[in-house]
């Protein structure tokens, strides 16, 4: 592993620790998303890692090296900042020339490189600019093109693309993705934004109060979280709360039997989680395709809301309200507000994690 | 006309004008006439005793000119501020700096300590200096104690520097303070991140951004410290002239009113210089 940070501790005086016993490590070249809640320790990591701040404890690892006491400005790695940081009294290309400047690179050498990065962010042409005549997203780009143009070992992004449009947006993250690639720049990126993160990231970090809440492949974290949090914060989710039967199916409401693959000890109280779009809906009466392993729940639509391409439906079954998506077709909706229907889910698609938290 | 400015505005131009007026009067009768009649004596002639005479002259102007005198003791005075000005800048700096990296109720009092000798008089402080540099001072006597000859540090340009310099350090540091606005902790921690080691990012980053300050506290403090008469007066001795003890002998106690007039007119032609070159490089710096 070429990037090991191992229990990092951070502690702001007396309040409750901003990041406590964080572990994790990448590999050379992989990009590693540090997803989580606003406040949950995300830009305090990076500032420990980059040197910024010093850890209460811990020790940050690269390449076998401990860096853990090496000032900022010997552990070349590249950051982009939350806040863009430019210096103002620079203009965009000074800016981005700065840390070639620093590797003692020669004129020519720079202006081809600062030319190229600019281009490479989408803004040739305001290289005579100073920050401050520029928009909040082309600052960010500008940080991007500054943090990215000395190709550093290590580059570490807090949140890159909060400020640009989606369009630009996808275009920069996919950018940022080729770039990351071609190098083999190791690579972190803190985001709130869990389809950002989702799709360029090799791994993900998610962090919740500043623990680390679990860690895997974007399929792993998304179809096996670890925690309702996790699979709370990685996109929509019903919740349903009931207790383990003896015969291994769950009990909801006394109104209510759900199966899930894996069983867990008898009377204990669960949670159920499900997610709307893997949430089948039929009429009311219509027969269920393989209905062997799934959950069937009869329900009366309440809700119906169209957001272009999918549609939400709030149906209430017993005594609770759950949210189904599907995608939208020309023909319209199938069903109307007042509709009697069958829900139903496969046990795969049942997350159950125990009452208090824990699987 | 400028309509934009007018809707911006919620109370209208009128109610603008009304408030600024009072202001603008004081400035008027208090500031503009007596400037005014200052640069009227100084085309008039005084008698030996004192009383000017009729008529309107340009001799007092001439015999100026005429005197080189009077040149090197413009020339003293300005170098005299610029020398202050510096020290003093070179002084202040570092303990601007480290206050204003400082945080909360530490920082409050830190700019509490900073400004208090404002506190008390000029007189009073140069009046300090007085006893600790004065030839049985305790700095002397402290260097004799220690097996060396004291230099002399009172009653000539030594003393004048020092005590200058102490009497402006809260006006310097108070400007730098309020210039220091665009230094960012973040930006040098950046500037970090880019390689910079600390000697580089002061260079490349904190100074050029502490660069209003600067120029706002030596504009201040060169102004101050020519316009100034009490210290020069009393840790001096006579024995250095400059402008402002000159114009103070010239009105109180030769009574040459016409000559201090012009004298006058000659450091408010400085301090127009000073303010000209304030604004250039304040607009590079921009
Ligand atoms: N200098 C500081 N002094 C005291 N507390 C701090 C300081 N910096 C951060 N914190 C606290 O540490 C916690 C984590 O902050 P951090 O900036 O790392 O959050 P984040 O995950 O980056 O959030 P966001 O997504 O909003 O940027 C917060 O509760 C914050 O209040
Ligand atoms: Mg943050």
């Amino acid at each position: 592993m070429y990037l090991k940070v191992d229990s990092l501790e951070k502690r702001y005086g007396a309040f409750d620790p901003s990041v406590s016993n964080l572990s994790f490590s990448l590999a050379q070249g992989e990009l590693l998303g540090l997803l989580g809640p606003s406040g949950c320790g995300k830009t305090t990591t990076l500032r420990m890692i980059s040197g910024m701040v010093a850890a209460t404890s811990g020790r940050i690892l690269v390449g076998g090296h401990d860096v853990t006491g090496l000032p900022t400005y010997r552990r070349n790695m590249g950051v982009m900042f939350q806040s863009y940081a430019l210096f103002p009294h620079m203009t965009v290309a000074e800016n981005v020339a700065f840390g070639l400047e620093m590797r003692k690179h020669s004129k020519h050498e720079i202006a081809k490189r600062v030319e190229s990065a600019l281009a490479m962010v989408r803004l040739n042409g305001v290289g005579d600019r100073k920050p401050r005549q520029l928009s909040g997203g082309q600052q960010q780009r500008v940080a991007l093109a500054r943090a990215l143009v000395f190709e550093p070992d290590i580059l570490l992004l807090d949140e890159p693309l909060s400020n640009l449009d989606a369009k630009l947006r996808d275009d920069m993250r996919n950018e940022i993705r080729e770039i990351q690639q071609r190098l083999r720049m190791t690579t972190i990126f803190v985001t709130h934004d869990q389809t950002e993160a989702m799709a360029i990231c090799d791994r993900i970090v998610v962090m919740n109060k500043g623990r680390l809440e679990q860690i895997g492949t974007p399929h792993e974290i998304y179809e096996t979280p670890a925690t309702p949090m996790v699979a709370d914060f990685v996109g929509r989710i019903n919740r349903l709360k009931g207790t383990w039967r003896s015969d291994g199916a769950i009990d909801i409401n006394g109104s209510m039997t759900i199966r899930a693959s894996r069983p867990g000890a008898r009377g204990a109280p669960v949670l159920v989680m499900v997610r709307p779009h893997r949430i089948g809906l039929v009429a009311s009466g219509s027969a269920i395709p393989s209905a062997e392993h799934e959950n069937v729940l009869a329900g009366t639509i309440r809700q119906v809301t169209y957001i272009g391409d999918t549609l939400q439906y709030s149906v209430e079954a017993a005594g609770a309200r759950i949210l189904v998506e599907k995608a939208t077709t020309s023909a319209g909706d199938p069903f109307q507000s007042g509709a009697e229907v069958l829900l139903h889910w496969s046990e795969q698609d049942t997350l159950t994690f125990a009452a208090d938290g824990e699987r | 006309m400028n309509t934009v400015s007018v809707n911006e505005n919620p109370f209208g131009r009128k109610l603008v004008l009304a408030c600024l007026l009072p202001i603008l009067l004081v400035n008027i009768v208090a500031f503009m006439v007596p400037v005014l009649n200052l640069a009227a004596m100084s085309f008039r002639a005084a008698s030996s005793t004192g009383s000017l005479e009729e008529g309107i002259t340009v001799s007092t102007w001439l015999g100026l000119f005429g005197d080189g005198y009077y040149w090197s003791m413009v020339g003293r005075t300005v170098w005299f501020g610029i020398l202050i000005t510096i020290i003093t800048l070179l002084l202040s700096y570092p303990l601007a700096l480290f206050v204003s990296r400082r945080e909360g109720s530490l920082k409050a009092f830190l700019v509490v300590v900073c400004i208090s000798p404002l506190l008390i008089s000029a007189v009073v402080r140069t009046y300090g200096w007085m006893v600790i540099l004065g030839d049985q001072g305790v700095l002397p006597s402290l260097i004799r104690a220690s097996g060396f000859t004291p230099p002399r540090l009172i009653n000539n340009e030594t003393g004048v520097i020092i005590g200058m310099v102490e009497i402006l350090m809260p006006y310097m540091i108070l400007s730098l303070l309020s210039g220091f606005g665009k230094l960012d902790a973040t930006l040098e921690q950046a500037a970090g991140t880019l390689g910079a080691r600390p000697f580089t990012v002061f260079r490349r980053v904190v100074l050029p951004l502490s660069l209003p300050g600067i120029l706002l506290g030596c504009l201040l403090c060169f102004v101050l410290a020519v316009s100034s008469f009490i210290t020069p007066k009393m840790l001096a001795g006579g024995r250095v002239s400059l402008l402002a003890t000159e114009i103070y002998d010239q009105a109180i106690v030769t009574l040459n009113w016409p000559l201090a007039a012009c004298l006058s007119v000659l450091i408010l032609v400085v301090f127009g210089a000073a303010l000209v070159l304030y604004g250039r490089l304040s607009k590079i710096v921009e």
